[in-house]
């Protein structure tokens, strides 16, 4: 009993040092910016390193007790946060098979990436900048990945989206990586209204965020729906839209080609491992929901397999090794969400990890791929062949065209979403500010100037430009 | 009686700071100002830690109960900072003596629980605005307008038996104060007055949330459910419309303006919900939102001073200049739109979650103008601080007055996300006690 319990203490403090080690790392660079003090490129690498080590070791520490004592789940309550009569608010972390699976995934690929930048990004302007942001997103995954409650979720899944943001901005003296950052934040925000959503309806219904009081007690992957009323359905479609909108599903995939204007060894973490499979671990998480409607297994299914074969199509006709990675990122992704349509828990997380590694290696040899192409070259004595499908050759030609024309435009996503939601709102306050400033001028009794068409804005200009 | 002169010399310490203005030279202005204001910060906080529960001033007429409270040290924040952030180039004598009797007018409205001396002050704080209007040359017949248009349904509102708490009487109170809180469609003098004015008059102005301070003393338990549900449901449209003009604004001072209204209407909603849940939410988003915004004025401020008015419908590219500019303005924004691990992330959960109680549209909505928001930001921030570097000849970092700012700032956007467990437990009970659910305001801080 003693030794159990020294056991469960001693996974309590694992876990908060795993997610205690991006907080302190974020602390430093915060207390060294109110202090004015400038960190060199050796200093920032050397704390970086060392706190996701500390965070990997206590994961994989964690991971070994786990197995040696048979535990299956162990929950961290950091207490409650708020408690009245009417609100619960609890941040609570849990390590059980799904969530340290996950965040080893992520420790191990920060680790390599922390390494690889220090060298990629030497002498960059926005080396600090990097490295803070890199902070932010890891304690941003972290909280994520170990999340039991919907508002940790929430928190952990904000900042990846921030950080994300900023670091395809990172770049910043040209035009284009601002625009599409503030493209991919439109997108990230409108459906982060749906988990927003989601987390208030589960307050509601169940009187707290945890997860528990949705899927049941018992440990990944052996949950169990709760029924809770016709509430349930609706919940899971706002997890659906807030997953899909992360992972760059349909009908938001127009933002993850754009998300490829940051440095390399963000576009190999964030958008090739780690970000872009939020939405499917936040679907792995809430599997039970989906379970228990069978039209909505069947939407994730349709959702995941649409998502694969437009990113595939559009991953073919792709000219940049950054933008056909990603398309090809998207495709395995869609795959896996349908994995988890079809209640392949297992395989879709299998999948998940598999997939991960392989991608950031890809992204991370990107910059490279002129040089081992010739390599393969010199190896095998000719160029390779381009690969020619059959299906492909076996279609008219007019469809050839016509599936070249929608894969080489992005399936039209971007010109939709710019015709369909983006100008008729901006058009709808344009106009409510024409009348605001006229209203103004004549109270103040002054002449109206001439009506002019609405300012180009950044964001109307963000929707027009191609990354 | 120790309590009693202490509260009264908290009280009439910016009215010190006043005459000391008045009487020494203008060079001295001000120091005094800098130096009054940091002293009542300092003697808020102490009062909020030490001073006995309802500690009542010398004239029986102002108290320091729950509510006032943690909301004065705020306050004096506002007015630090509003004042720290002012150019050594505009801060006259007379905009020093402004954001004194801001203070002090603000400091004695937080206190009083005289409804008349209460509205009575409230009409006064309209003058300072006028004040400097009148002083800067700039148009003040938009503001005139509507701050006439309040004052004449406050007077209709008394003559209408605000005493006795008729219907007609407190539904005219409400109206008076929708205008003056500048909620749709009575906003229009806001984004007038942000352009016309200086940031810190109109800041002053607007941030300290007088409305809400008169709808919880005098009308929240006395009011009809309806009128608070009419007036919650303009909020909301006000909340969200403003959010969406902050979008297309091309002036940085109107973003701000249009920014600030959306923050203040959902202060106003959250009261308007007239539930312990959303008094709570309230109470908690009224101080995040006056640091949050307080801090993002700071910053465009201490921006326009070096650059001029700018606007957003190009890139400026201003972060390798002002880094800590661009820091503040980044987190301070977000904590206005609730960005988790900063001060608005526990007020506006709560907010979410108490408007659940009016069905989940209403939350919805409340999703859409946070999400407006929190767009609007980001695109004002990609706007002034990226883009290719500005070469200049001297110069522009920031100031140590600027630096001390943006330290106080940041510390409080993070540190007080940390305390909050305790301060909305507090907020809790003092909202139950403003809805009469409990007995008294005097219960432990």
């Amino acid at each position: 009993m003693g030794t159990c319990m020294t056991v469960l203490q001693l996974l309590t403090g694992l876990g908060l040092t795993i997610v205690g080690m991006p907080v302190t790392l974020l602390l430093v660079f915060l207390a060294t910016f109110l202090l004015q003090r400038k960190l060199s490129e050796v200093s920032i690498s050397r704390l970086v390193q060392i706190a996701v080590n500390i965070s990997l070791a206590s994961a994989v520490l964690c991971a070994v007790l786990m197995l040696w004592q048979g535990i299956a789940q162990h929950p961290i309550e950091l207490g409650d946060w708020v408690i009245t009569p009417y609100y619960h608010l609890k941040f609570e972390f849990v390590l059980d098979v799904l969530s340290l699976s996950y965040v080893l995934l992520t420790l191990l690929l920060c680790t390599v990436i922390a390494g690889f930048s220090t060298r990629y990004l030497h002498r960059e302007s926005g080396y600090g900048r990097f490295f803070v942001l890199y902070a932010v997103f890891l304690l941003g995954m972290v909280t994520a990945a170990l999340s039991d409650t919907v508002e940790t979720l929430f928190a952990g899944w904000e900042l990846v989206g921030l950080a994300s943001v900023l670091l395809i901005a990172f770049f910043h003296s040209r035009p284009s990586p601002p625009r599409n950052g503030l493209r991919v934040w439109i997108i990230y925000r409108t459906c982060d209204v749906a988990l927003l959503l989601a987390a208030i309806l589960m307050h509601e219904v169940n009187g707290a965020g945890d997860f528990d009081h949705l899927v049941g007690g018992e440990a990944w992957p052996d949950h169990e729906a709760v029924a809770v009323g016709p509430h349930f359905a609706v919940l899971g479609v706002l997890f659906v839209i807030a997953a899909a909108g992360k992972s760059a599903l349909l009908p938001f995939s127009s933002w993850l080609p754009r998300a490829m204007e940051g440095p390399t060894p963000s576009s190999a973490i964030f958008y090739g491992a780690l970000s872009v499979h939020l939405g499917v671990f936040l679907l792995l998480r809430i599997s039970p929901v989906l379970d228990s409607a069978p039209w909505l297994s069947a939407i994730v299914v349709v959702l995941g397999l649409a998502s694969a074969c437009f990113a595939y199509l559009a991953g073919r006709v792709q000219t940049d090794i950054k933008s056909a990675l990603a398309f090809a990122s998207l495709t395995q992704v869609g795959i896996i969400i349908a994995e988890i349509g079809f209640g392949f828990r297992y395989l879709a997380l299998l999948h998940l990890l598999g997939h991960a590694c392989l991608r950031t290696l890809q992204f991370l040899r990107a910059p490279s791929m002129l040089h081992d192409h010739h390599q393969l070259e010199n190896a095998i004595g000719t160029r390779p062949r381009d690969e020619e499908l059959p299906w492909e050759q076996k279609l008219p030609a007019p469809t050839q065209l016509r599936l070249y024309r929608f894969a080489l435009e992005r399936g039209y996503l971007d010109a939709l979403l710019e015709k369909l939601v983006a100008q008729p709102v901006l058009a709808m306050f344009n106009t409510f500010n024409r009348w605001e400033q006229r209203w103004a001028l004549w109270l103040e009794d002054e002449q109206a100037p001439p009506p002019s068409k609405p300012d180009e804005l950044a964001i109307v200009s963000a929707m027009r430009k191609q990354p | 009686m120790m309590p009693s002169f202490l509260l009264t010399s908290l009280l009439a310490l910016p009215f010190a700071g006043v005459l000391g203005c008045l009487l020494l030279h203008e060079a001295w202005s001000l120091r005094i100002s800098l130096g009054t204001l940091a002293l009542f910060l300092f003697g808020s906080v102490a009062a909020m830690l030490w001073l006995p529960v309802a500690a009542v001033d010398v004239a029986s007429m102002f108290v320091l109960d729950t509510l006032a409270a943690p909301l004065l040290p705020v306050f004096a924040l506002v007015h630090l900072l509003s004042h720290l952030g002012t150019a050594k180039t505009v801060t006259s004598t007379g905009y020093c003596i402004r954001s004194l009797l801001a203070a002090g007018l603000s400091a004695l409205a937080l206190c009083c629980h005289d409804e008349y001396v209460l509205l009575a002050l409230l009409v006064l704080t309209v003058m300072l605005p006028l004040w400097e209007l009148r002083e800067r040359g700039r148009s003040s017949r938009t503001f005139v307008v509507y701050m006439s248009v309040f004052c004449l349904l406050l007077g209709a509102s008394l003559l209408s038996g605000l005493a006795e708490r008729t219907p007609l009487g407190v539904g005219l109170l409400l109206l008076a104060l929708m205008v003056r809180g500048g909620v749709f469609p009575a906003h229009s003098w806001m984004p007038v007055l942000f352009t016309s004015a200086t940031y810190g008059t109109s800041l002053l102005f607007v941030l300290p949330l007088m409305e809400i301070l008169v709808i919880v003393r005098v009308l929240i338990t006395t009011i009809p459910a309806w009128m608070l549900d009419i007036a919650g449901v303009l909020c909301l449209v006000s909340a969200v419309y403003c959010a969406g003009l902050a979008l297309v604004q091309t002036q940085v001072s109107r973003f701000f303006a249009f920014l600030c209204l959306s923050q203040t209407s959902l202060v106003m909603f959250a009261v308007m919900l007239h539930t312990a849940n959303g008094v709570t939410a309230a109470l908690c988003l009224w101080m995040s939102a006056a640091l949050g915004l307080t801090g993002l004025a700071f910053s465009i401020r201490a921006l326009e001073s070096r650059f001029g008015a700018m606007s957003l419908s190009e890139y400026h590219g201003h972060y390798e200049q002002v880094p800590g500019l661009a820091v503040l303005f980044l987190i301070t924004g977000l904590a206005c739109v609730g960005f988790p691990g900063t001060v608005g992330f526990v007020p506006m959960e709560l907010l979410f979650s108490g408007s659940y109680e009016k069905g989940l549209w209403v939350s919805g909505t409340l999703a859409l103008a946070a999400m407006l928001n929190g767009i609007a930001i980001l695109r004002a921030y990609f706007s002034l601080f990226t883009g290719k570097r500005q070469q200049t000849s001297i110069s522009l970092s920031v100031t140590g007055r600027e630096r001390a700012g943006i330290v106080l700032i940041t510390l409080m956007v993070f540190g007080a996300a940390w305390l909050t467990p305790s301060v909305v437990d507090s907020r809790h009970r003092t909202a139950e006690e403003l809805l009469g659910l409990q007995p008294t305001l005097h219960s432990a801080r």
